[in-house]
């Protein structure tokens, strides 16, 4: 099999999108069940999205060390060998399952550019992941008081505050018309409140005052 | 020094081979991947953290301060690497050395890792002091890691966690340049309710 850098880099960069994606969700499932931002849990319990959260994490990073043990890559001899250009491709023993990930991103690990890149899109999809299940546990998981109140009364606030009650898509309505109508207004109180080096204030303080 | 710095390494990593369950694990900390990405969730699950909007619009421009200083603190490692471009310890000490880890081709100081951990570290301790200090214990034990693997010096190490919480504060500084903007950009995600 090709140790070609790009190919060894096709292989990480899909199961280093799992592993971040899987690790977000659960991060994201811990935060938003200690904040009450019910609107982006995955389950109808506070509780259960915690330990939810934590086998998220514990499983993104389980399959991401113990994949080459049955996914062929450059990690055979992993431990035996510290130069990753003269690794075998092949799967992973028990004992060399530590190092397996350990290659160098000249030979196809990824660099830390490429997880700036890779780990934001894994966030922004485990937030998506989150927001439709979210809307679809508001809308037919949780029938109590919950729903009946986002049924009687629209959102009136925007953000995260507003998915404390109310599903994503309720929400971003809102969210939108409030930055729509803010923004001028936080853009020139700021420029108030600015410290006098601020850029923006040399630039614009004058006319916005 | 630079004799102290090598009779260090080279004592650490001379441990190595004894047992292999705690050599395993400094691979596995060592890793590219493991605590680079529980730096990224932690600042990511910083954002959602906020319990009342005061609270999250400081976690969240804290936050894209962090991201910044991040950012930043590569740019430093990378200026300072290229006026300064010191051997890996097991390009000057080979024979002395077990290596754990892949020989990595850029130079040694300052850690470029172990910079980005302390920036994110610094990040969440402005935050959340009991938080930042198990923040600064990973960036550290991810530091200890690379050193004991044998692919640092001490004085990389220390030469990084200063480069990122120096970095840190100098970005938390610059943000009152960049004002009304920071705060701009966090309503800008408020409207995709997502801040």
């Amino acid at each position: 099999m090709s140790t070609d850098p790009e190919t060894v880099r096709d292989v990480f960069a899909s199961h280093y999108f799992l592993f971040a994606f899987l690790a977000s969700l659960g991060t994201l499932q811990i935060a938003v069940a200690n904040s009450g931002t019910r609107g982006l849990w995955l389950t109808p319990r506070r509780l259960v999205n915690r330990w939810l959260g934590v086998a998220l994490i514990l499983s993104g990073i389980a399959l991401f060390f113990l994949m080459p043990l049955w996914i062929e890559g450059p990690w055979a001899d992993g431990s035996l060998q510290a130069d990753s250009i003269i690794r075998e491709w092949g799967q992973a023993r028990w004992g060399e399952l530590a190092g397996a990930r350990n290659v160098n991103d000249i030979h196809g690990g990824l660099d830390g550019t490429k997880q700036a890149i890779w780990f934001p899109l894994a966030a922004i999809l485990a937030f998506a992941v989150s927001a439709v299940i979210g809307a679809l546990n508001i809308r037919n998981l949780n029938r109590g008081d919950l729903a009946a109140s986002e049924a009687k009364s629209p959102p009136t606030e925007g953000g995260l505050a507003g998915l404390e009650n109310h599903s994503y898509f309720a929400t971003l309505p809102v969210s939108i018309r409030e930055f729509w109508t803010g923004i001028g207004g936080v853009w020139r109180t700021g420029l108030l409140a600015a410290d006098r080096w601020s850029l923006f204030k040399m630039f614009f303080g004058r006319s916005s005052n | 020094m630079s004799s102290i710095d090598a009779d260090i390494v080279i004592w650490l990593n001379g441990l190595s081979g004894n047992v292999k369950i705690f050599d395993d694990l400094m691979r596995l900390m060592a890793s590219d991947y493991l605590m680079p990405l529980t730096f990224s969730l932690a600042m990511f699950g910083l954002w959602f953290s906020g319990k009342n909007p005061a609270e999250r619009v400081r976690y969240q421009i804290t936050m894209l301060i962090g991201i910044s200083a991040l950012s930043l603190s590569n740019a430093v490692v990378w200026l300072i690497n290229i006026s300064w471009d010191r051997p890996r310890p097991f390009v000057e000490h080979g024979d002395e050395l077990n290596l754990l880890f892949y020989p990595p081709t850029d130079p040694s100081f300052p850690a470029n890792p172990v910079a980005v951990g302390f920036a994110a570290a610094a990040a969440a301790w402005s935050i959340n002091r009991k938080f930042g200090l198990w923040m600064f214990a990973a960036a550290t034990l991810f530091g200890f890691s690379r050193l004991y693997a044998g692919v640092f010096y001490p004085t990389d190490i220390i030469g990084g966690a200063v480069v990122g919480v120096v970095v840190y504060i100098l970005t938390s500084y610059l943000r009152r340049f960049l004002e009304p903007l920071v705060t701009s950009i966090v309503r800008l995600i408020r409207g995709l309710s997502a801040a």
